[in-house]
């Protein structure tokens, strides 16, 4: 931890034997993978001779497509070959070797060797397995980002579920009012617009008041998020059945076309997967750019950051830490809320009851699994949508995997990753600390 | 640029910290202002950097009185602070820490302008001679390149006055004579200087003029070439002794503690404890002296089995501790009176009682087979509560409610309640009154008569003096000498807790 | 100040939220009220409030009687003196402390959690698993004796819910995991073992494919009140039993002691000697036995079929009783029965009015606020400052 010093300090003892451990756990890891790409290959001999066929539509759902036929077995002979490399590389490099990186090379070759070998015998179209990815990730992922920015500044934030149901809740009702008040034509163009903006409004609103709670008194944040979470269900649950139920008008909100961005979305085989979306996909990743920019190159950012990690010196410098965790609450309130939307105005048409369903809380594992990065946590929620695709595409395609399994998975992923089984992931330091001025 | 304190006083509830204090700082001049702890230096430049506002008094520059509401204030003012406590997110780098607050920006967006930002961190760095590697990240960095950094951060505000708390309480002797030469650079460009210490080599060397504060009070002013460090050490610790009960003669017996070449390292991953030797016999005193952070504290934890040892070799009577859990260590009959009895002694919301008992409930008669027996502890506290005189309306009342005095009796009835072969006592009347003073004085030396060892760990040099058969001092974790009772002076103690040795 | 009047200040604020969470409840009642607004729209604000506040009155009272009972029921079961009157007017208490029965045991899991400075947000996930074991273990043991296919059903569910328990407590004992996530995780995942479970020959029904067990009635818990068709069970008994124990354990074991110290100031704690990581995973452990018990007596006594539905976010309410009652094993006894009440009420209100019973886990929501935020209810109540403790984890112990 400490560079070279220019005086005398420590015990040379303590230093090589630190050395030798890492050395020989760097070493037992080689050895671990170097089997595991042995184990793959002999899967690879086992799988040979069935078959599985990827098809890709090429530049439209229905239309052209293309279909590789494919055998598992080359599947598990790609994983073995990169994972004996890594392997390989492990023993060779030693103590120094970046292992976890290098996890993002071979483990998504096991992944597709697995699915396919689950696949054999079948044909499996996996534009909609890609696009149903990134579908999926967008809630997920948005929920990440409030939480991302609630944690940075040094709030705790477990109720991107609340958040995300209320802004459902409100957007469909907005919108719905929209096209009552309008008329279908102007409700059909304007409602679009409104309904989310009254999400991320409600959404405001639930940060406005958790951060109150917290801040002026000092109720603990853990505290906060559960009577969001658990007041939001109890109040749209209690809206949809009192009024939404019979009163349908209130709920049928315009829908949300698809859009297929020019150019892009006639590149063969990625087109239909990444640029035919909705919107909303497209609204994500420009926000996942632009909050990664402003957290880690901006003045605000920095600030941000200083609040949530150590909070008194930013204070001493002179910077408003309440106000900065005060915004900050409003914008992931806005975020999430806006993301609600997205679960009744493009996924349902409407919005139902408990429409979100735990996906909040899988972003807050998003975000833990990405280290609180936006980049990295999209990236998890691309992962956690990838692991509920294949389970869809498993089931439609009648593979016998019990549907549990893959939806457990992005829970057992954030305690492995919450439990530092995968090297210490370190949220801002003070999260959830209530900060005293002066 | 003349900085001036006229008469600044400053009362906190129970302790008046600043009492009329003036000081004055002239332009390119080192001020040193030497003072034990408590003795009101930290509070003083609390208010000085906004964070305190003064109860009365005025702060001048250049003649001119300005008021400061909070610390971004002072800092426009020109007032850099460099705290003990380093204001430094560990996860920034240098760049980033140092501009936090003054940021440049560019662009609609308010992008931290990093190039602009490091170009002049260099620069500073440069013409200061500080040498720190813009974009090293905090947490690798040793103390002392932190340090630095706390400076660069003042002088990047451009800071007329530099204001530098305890610099050297975590630096090495190189290191610091490295600081010393920065600080002589700042002062020939002409930045002012205020170096707060309890070292009186250091102030003797840097300074060019030392102000002796003691008990909130300036003790006096004097300039380096026409004192000595006796006379320093004398307005350091100030009045006569007055020694509060008699002690009457030890009698030292076997050896009960043992300490050999102990390393500790402290929750800063840093080694505060760097080669403490001592020894202390059953039926004698031995009370440490020295200022606060000198690893007294990391000492202490390593005894009572709270903080692993880094190296070296702790026995307790005859049997090794190194690396003993505390429950092991109290078993073998030692006490500990811990440094904060709030914090670390006991249980604001539980009752005097269970207090009492928070260290052998699971121990008979207090409990069998994991239950309690109610009437068992109702009746041990009761006669600790009389025993030990512990002013409380009944053993049910919560400890929190009680007053610093009779907290401190129920640890000490507590620890006093089993025979012990060991007493570990840090700071043990620290904020109490003279009455509780005088009492707890007086059990520790009952302690010592009925053949305990007692050590004594306290930064009040009065106690040290009336306590302690043998005295030991600490100073930049090490034990720097052991004196017999005559042998410790105040001016000897007091000089080598200075470091002076 | 008199005996009385202490005893009745810390009830002041829990009162008071109640009643708050009630009014706030009231204000979205009256305005969701369509029929009504319509009115106020077509200018008649005289008749918009009558008819708004009337619905309101009608709600709480149904509320009322859903939960205690109604006189009228009473009378009638005098005159006639038949068993099934007497049953038809016992029936609303009777599912009351149904109702509570679940809550008690919950409420007492995260009371201990909270007492001890571990935030345990995995009530759900143990009970249900601990009502899966139950069930398990009673369809293993179908042909043996009710009594001891009972008593080994129950205890599976134990078991199951210490399990559950553990592995949350071991990760933040060991690695520092915050025990928040890794409990939320970790109920998703027992939802996803249960309905893994539900689907195995083993579990599921003869016939139909929904994702419910095989009835376990063959087992039951003895009915407590002898009349036809009352569901209360020993159950309810064995939940105050419990409670007893648990407010023994707390305060008159050394086990308990720890805990609570350990919840109070873990440096102290730490400095008397007591393992930190031990009482961690202790107070995991028990929280979680006690929340697996609850699910066994779920399933065992008053639903004889485990569902994915067994469990209505009790884990979640616990939370809310553990912070009414103070984390005093009577505290939440007494707010188990109030939310009880509410649930059980709310389902009758639900009938008779038409106001969907989710109303009361909004309201029960603003409760938990009120009483985390007292300094909150003492300003909109102007009421005098004091220190009040609310029994949440403190700053010290707790890694919030």
């Amino acid at each position: 931890m400490t560079a070279a010093a220019t005086s005398p300090r420590a015990i040379v003892p303590a230093a090589s034997e630190a050395h030798r451990r890492a050395a020989r756990s760097a070493r037992i890891r080689g050895v671990v993978i170097c089997v595991l790409a042995l184990i793959a290959f002999g899967f690879a001999t086992n799988t040979m001779g069935d078959k599985v066929t990827f098809k890709f539509w090429l530049t439209e759902q229905g239309k052209a497509f293309i279909e590789i036929p494919t055998s598992p077995g080359v599947l598990w002979i790609l994983a073995g070959l990169t994972t004996g490399l890594t392997g390989l590389w492990q023993l060779w490099k030693g103590a120094s070797a970046a292992w976890r990186r290098w996890l993002i090379l071979w483990l998504p070759f096991w992944v597709a060797a697995i699915v396919g070998t689950m696949l054999a015998g079948k044909t499996a179209t996996l534009t909609n397995l890609f696009a149903g990815t990134f579908e999926y990730a967008f809630p997920i992922s948005m929920g990440a980002f409030a939480a991302i920015i609630c944690e940075r500044s040094g709030m705790f934030d477990i109720a991107v579920e609340g958040k995300l149901l209320v802004g459902a809740c409100v957007g469909s009702i907005a919108g719905s009012m929209c096209l009552q008040v309008l008329g279908p034509e102007t409700g059909a163009v304007v409602g679009p617009i409104v309904g989310p903006a009254f999400a991320a409004l409600a959404g405001m609103g639930i940060g406005l008041l958790m951060a109150w709670l917290a801040i002026r008194y000092k109720v603990d944040q853990i505290i906060t998020g559960t009577v969001v979470n658990f007041g939001a269900l109890g109040l749209t649950n209690f809206v949809y059945l009192r009024v939404l139920q019979t009163y349908t008008d209130y709920n049928t909100p315009p829908t949300i076309e698809r859009i297929q961005i020019p150019v892009l979305s006639q590149i063969p085989v990625l087109g239909p997967i990444l640029f035919q979306a909705t919107p909303y996909v497209y609204v994500g990743w420009v926000v996942m750019l632009i909050l990664t920019y402003f957290i880690f190159k901006t003045r605000w950012g920095l600030r941000l950051r200083a609040s949530g990690e150590y909070p008194q010196a930013a204070g001493t410098v002179g910077i408003n830490v309440i106000a900065i965790r005060y915004r900050a609450m409003l914008l992931a309130g806005a975020i999430a809320g806006f993301a609600g939307s997205y679960l009744s105005l493009h996924s349902a048409g409407s919005f139902q009851m408990n429409m979100s369903a735990g996906k909040g809380f899988i972003g807050i594992a998003a975000m833990i699994f990405g280290a609180w990065n936006p980049i990295a946590a999209f990236g998890a929620a691309l992962v956690f949508g990838f692991a509920d695709a294949t389970q869809q595409l498993l089931s439609t395609l009648g593979v016998d995997i019990p549907p549990q399994f893959l939806a457990s998975v992005p829970y057992v992923l954030t305690i492995v990753v919450v439990a530092g089984l995968v090297g210490r992931v370190r949220g801002p330091a003070m999260a959830g600390q209530p900060y005293e001025q002066g | 640029m003349r900085l001036e304190l006229r008469d600044i006083t400053k009362q906190f509830p129970g302790v008046l910290a600043n009492d009329r204090i003036s000081i004055a700082a002239d332009r390119g001049k080192v001020l040193g202002l030497l003072g034990e702890n408590g003795a009101g230096k930290t509070t003083l430049m609390n208010i000085l950097s906004g964070l305190y506002r003064p109860d009365s008094g005025e702060i001048l520059i250049d003649g001119k009185p300005r008021v400061f509401d909070d610390p971004a204030e002072a800092i426009s003012a020109g007032i850099g602070m460099v705290h003990q406590h380093f204001m430094l997110v560990p996860v920034f780098d240098v760049v980033e820490s140092v501009a936090l607050g003054s940021e440049p920006v560019t662009g609609v967006a308010r992008t931290f302008d990093r190039a602009v930002a490091r170009k002049r961190v260099q620069e500073l760095s440069v013409q200061y001679s500080l040498d720190v590697n813009p974009d090293a990240k905090i947490e690798d960095l040793p103390v002392g390149v932190r340090q630095r950094v706390e400076i660069l951060k003042a002088l990047y505000r451009k800071s007329d006055i530099l204001v530098l708390d305890e610099p050297s309480a975590v630096l090495t002797p190189g290191e610091t004579e490295e600081l010393f030469g920065i600080i002589r650079g700042l002062a020939a460009g002409g930045t002012s200087v205020i170096f707060i210490t309890h070292k009186l080599n250091e102030v003797l060397e840097v300074a060019d003029t030392i102000t002796v504060l003691r008990r909130g009070r300036v003790a006096g002013t004097v300039l380096p070439n026409e004192t000595s460090r006796e006379e320093l050490a004398n307005l350091m610790v100030g009045r006569d002794v007055e020694l509060t009960v008699a002690r009457g003669e030890a009698h030292p017996g076997e050896v009960v503690l043992e300490l050999k070449d102990v390393f500790v390292r402290n929750d800063r991953d840093e080694m505060a404890v760097k080669g403490a030797t001592l020894e202390v016999r059953a039926g004698e005193i031995v009370a440490v002296a020295g200022v606060q952070g000198n690893g007294q504290t990391e000492l202490v934890e390593a005894i009572t089995g709270l903080r692993h040892l880094d190296s070296g070799h702790i026995t307790i009577d005859g049997t090794l501790v190194d690396q003993a859990k505390p429950r092991k260590v109290a078993d073998m009959g030692v006490a500990h009176i811990p440094e904060d009895r709030m914090r670390d002694g006991l249980v604001k919301a539980m009752t005097v009682a269970e207090n009492y008992i928070l260290d052998s409930y699971h121990r008979e008669p207090y409990s069998k087979g994991g239950r309690f027996d109610r009437d068992a502890i109702a009746r041990e506290a009761a006669k600790g509560v009389q025993e030990f005189d512990i002013r409380t309306p009944s053993i049910e009342t919560h400890v929190g409610s009680l007053s610093g005095g009779n907290q401190q009796k129920v640890i000490v009835a507590r620890e006093f309640s089993r025979p012990v072969k060991l007493v570990v006592a840090s700071q043990p009347t620290r904020g109490l009154d003279v009455g509780s003073i005088e009492y707890i004085h007086r059990r520790i030396i009952e302690q010592r008569d009925a053949g305990a060892a007692i050590l004594i760990v306290s930064t009040e040099l009065d106690e040290v003096l009336a306590l302690g058969d043998r005295v030991a001092v600490m100073f930049s974790g090490q034990i720097v000498g052991v004196l017999s009772s005559e042998q410790a002076t105040k001016e000897a103690v007091g000089m080598l807790m200075g470091g002076v040795h | 100040m008199s005996g009385l009047r202490r005893r009745l200040r810390p009830l002041v604020i829990p009162f008071l939220a109640v009643i708050s969470a009630f009014l706030v409840g009231s204000i979205f009642l009256i305005f969701t009220d369509i029929p009504a607004l319509q009115k106020l729209l077509a200018g008649n604000p005289l008749d918009f409030l009558v008819t708004a506040v009337g619905n309101v009155v009608k709600a709480y009272t149904a509320l009322l009687t859903g939960a205690f009972g109604d006189p009228g029921k009473f009378v009638d079961a005098f005159r006639q003196g038949t068993p099934e009157a007497w049953a038809t007017a016992f029936r609303p208490i009777s599912e009351t402390l149904v109702a509570a029965t679940p809550l008690i045991f919950t409420g007492l899991a995260i009371a201990v959690s909270f007492r001890s400075g571990v935030f345990n947000i995995g009530g759900d996930g143990q009970f249900v698993l601990g009502a899966l074991g139950a069930t398990a273990m009673a369809l293993l043991l179908r042909d043996l004796p009710a009594p001891i296919t009972l008593v080994g059903a129950l205890l599976a569910g134990v078991v199951f819910g210490m399990a559950w328990g553990f592995i949350p407590g071991f990760l933040k004992a060991r690695t520092g995991a915050h025990e928040v996530i890794t409990t939320i995780m970790l109920n998703y995942i027992a939802l996803q073992i249960v309905q893994l479970a539900l689907r195995t020959p083993f579990m599921r029904p003869a016939t139909g494919s929904e994702p419910i067990s095989k009835v376990i009635d063959f087992a039951r818990v003895p009915q407590l009140i002898p009349l036809p068709g009352l569901r209360l069970h020993w159950g309810f008994i064995v939940a105050l039993i419990v409670a007893a124990l648990v407010s023994y354990f707390l305060f008159r074991t050394t086990k308990g002691f720890e805990l609570r110290s350990a919840g109070l100031n873990l440096t102290a704690a730490r400095y008397a000697g007591m393992s930190a990581g031990g009482s961690i995973i202790l107070a995991m452990v028990v929280s979680g036995a006690l929340a697996g018990l609850g699910g066994a007596f779920q399933v065992m006594g008053t639903v004889t079929q485990m569902s994915n539905d067994i469990n209505s976010g009790y884990g979640w309410t616990a939370i809310a009783l553990a912070l009414l009652g103070g984390t005093r094993p009577g505290g939440v006894v007494a707010a188990a029965l109030l939310f009880g009440a509410l649930n059980n009420g709310g389902h009758e209100m639900q009938i008779e009015t038409s106001i969907p019973l989710d109303l009361l886990i909004f309201i029960q929501a603003l409760v938990i606020m009120f009483v985390a935020a007292p300094d909150l209810v003492r300003q909109i109540y102007r009421l005098k400052p004091k220190g009040d403790e609310t029994g949440a984890p403190a700053e010290e112990g707790a890694a919030a």
